[in-house]
């Protein structure tokens, strides 16, 4: 069956059907071939209880919260005010893209948001003060990875639904994995930067008044993270909640900025309801699948498939990562995420590792799938906003960033800790 | 448009309800209620979401093939999408005949009548179906006449450089 599933999975893929409505065309086969009983008469119930339900409205809220915040004009102030923080160290202004984007993860649960707000802002300073174009734009596709792995994250969210694992503890999960990520990316610029100084531009030093008058353009967004995640584990909120009360603090922000009017509200809700729709197929259909999955007996074949292979769990986990990379260069990343988790993350659990950490995990090796050729979203918003130069430039420029990432992906295999100390500790 | 204004109102109605548990009293139901609101925005959304090319294709051999074996891709993908669309509307109906036969009310304090809030979101699925065999005919006429541009246009995918897929 897993192996029926898995070629019906990429054949119908490659022929360009909307990946949601495979999904659900797989679940039928299933429903056909190995089920012992009709499950297709689920259908109607399954499809009314899962987009009847609390917890994935927060999709819509963040995805609502970031569509406001980059029309607000933030994004602008904030890139200023860590300029003035960080263009001292070898790197210069591309410190500013990474920690741009590691501020903007932390309101934002989305990636390409991220990427596409940050390279807005920064590329016009690019060419003024003579970067790179490789590194400074692989900066910021990088950076915008942060996106989903720092709270709030929609991908996330989705595999939380998806695994009945709990929301709060997969964003607590992903706070330090996004943070040293952040920071292994501006380690890898200072690295490049000092073997090559004429890459890094001119790096400049600040009057430590202007740096602290700065902060204030800071507060905000730090306000707004505390806010989202402040109420979630104070218990004062749901994760739906939190993203409610997200959207109205970016309304008040954007509000302060002079930013709001009917027109542009009107533009962030369509945009929001367009890209909840295009979720929510994709979300519908994987969990159709995981219900003909788990009624035809995927649990019993896995294990079975598992004895047969004799395989180490860390082998097999070994081997997923590999899956992932090879898959992450032709399939889109949220795709990638919610059609392989029906398949790999019982197999995961069955092995014994901790569904919370393999989410972290995955969400790693979806951000490499971000950035790689020629499927990778990221390159392509970087490289809408550069306007001129090659496309080749944002892929060669990712690279040293990837490398960052894989040794990520090996720490948090050596020391599930990483992700783990979190939310153990705060139970 | 209707729709984006029932979010915004989910979203005053939430605020309300935390501000309101602080307090020590509750509104109740906003879980209930959202989750409604959440049927309903994604149903109806779904048919604009394909109007705006915004559904999901990894176009991985559909962008290595001419214009003509373009449009046969897209042609075939629309079909089959309508299709399951159809399939999924058809088998929504039971739900909702269900609770109209029955005069099922929601297991919750508020007694929410089923179909109520099951026929809105029935109606926006059966809207999705008929918008997208509606497409697949106005596609199918383009490419006979040999305008793949335009067909291409209706049900084609997105190029990356405009891509605002978040995720």
């Amino acid at each position: 069956m897993i192996s029926s599933v898995t070629i019906g999975l990429l054949g119908l893929l490659t022929l360009s059907i909307p990946v949601g409505i495979v999904l659900f065309l797989l679940g039928f086969g299933i429903d056909a071939f190995f089920s012992p009983f009709p499950l297709i008469k689920g259908l109607g119930n399954l499809v009314w209880s899962t987009s009847n339900n609390a917890t994935l409205i927060a999709i819509p809220f963040f995805v609502l919260l970031g569509e406001i915040l980059v029309r607000s004009g933030i994004a602008t102030r904030t890139y200023a005010a860590l300029d003035r923080w960080v263009s001292w160290l070898p790197g210069g202004l591309v410190h500013a893209n990474v920690a741009t984007s590691t501020m903007f993860s932390a309101i934002s649960g989305s990636s390409v948001a991220t990427a596409a707000t940050v390279a807005t802002v920064a590329m016009p300073q690019a060419e003024k003060l003579g970067y790179d174009p490789k590194l400074f734009s692989g900066a910021i596709a990088a950076g915008g990875t942060l996106g989903i792995m720092i709270p709030p994250s929609i991908n996330l969210i989705v595999y939380g639904f998806l695994t009945q694992s709990s929301i709060p503890q997969l964003f607590l999960a992903g706070l330090i994995p996004g943070l040293l990520l952040a920071f292994g990316f501006m380690v890898v610029t200072i690295l490049i930067c000092m073997a090559r100084p004429e890459l890094g531009g001119v790096r400049r030093v600040f009057p430590i008044a202007e740096m602290i008058r700065a902060l204030v353009q800071l507060i905000p967004i730090i306000i707004l993270f505390s806010a989202i995640i402040g109420t979630i584990y104070k218990g004062w909120a749901t994760p739906t909640e939190a993203a409610a009360v997200g959207v109205a603090g970016a309304v008040l922000i954007a509000a302060a900025f002079g930013g709001v009017s009917i027109q542009m509200i009107s533009e962030s809700v369509v945009g929001t309801i367009k890209i909840t729709s295009m979720i929510m197929l994709v979300v519908i259909g994987a969990s159709f699948l995981n219900f003909t999955l788990a009624s035809a007996g995927l649990g019993a074949e896995l294990k079975a498939i598992l004895d047969g292979l004799g395989l180490s769990p860390l082998m097999t986990i070994l081997v997923i990562v590999c899956i992932y990379i090879v898959l992450g260069f032709f399939i889109e990343t949220l795709s990638l995420m919610v059609v392989t988790i029906p398949i790999i993350v019982p197999l995961v659990a069955e092995l014994g590792y901790n569904v919370i950490w393999f989410g972290i995990l995955m969400i790693v090796l979806i951000e490499m799938a971000l950035i790689s050729p020629p499927v990778g979203l990221n390159l392509y918003v970087v490289q809408g906003a550069r306007k001129s130069g090659k496309m080749s430039e944002v892929m060669l420029g990712t690279i040293p960033f990837v490398i960052a990432m894989l040794i990520m992906v090996a720490a948090l295999i050596a020391f599930p800790q990483i992700a783990l100390f979190l939310p153990e500790s705060l139970q | 448009m209707l729709i984006g204004v029932l979010l915004l109102v989910c979203v005053v109605f939430i605020l309300a309800e935390i501000v309101i548990r602080q307090l020590g009293a509750s509104l109740g139901g906003t879980d209930e209620i959202s989750g409604y609101v959440m049927a309903i925005v994604t149903s109806w959304g779904m048919g604009f979401a394909l109007l705006e090319l915004s559904h999901v294709r990894i176009d991985f051999l559909r962008g290595r093939v001419n214009a003509l074996g373009r449009s046969l891709f897209d042609l075939f993908s629309m079909f089959v999408l309508s299709s399951t669309i159809t399939l999924i509307a058809v088998r929504s109906w039971p739900v909702v005949e269900r609770s109209l036969v029955n005069s099922s009310r929601a297991n919750t304090p508020l007694e929410t009548p089923l179909a109520l809030v099951q026929l809105p979101w029935f109606a926006g699925w059966l809207w999705f179906a008929i918008v997208a065999w509606f497409t697949l005919y106005a596609a199918i006429r383009l490419v006979l006449r040999g305008e793949f541009e335009q067909s291409e246009a209706a049900i084609g995918t997105f190029g990356e450089e405009n891509a605002e897929i978040h995720t």
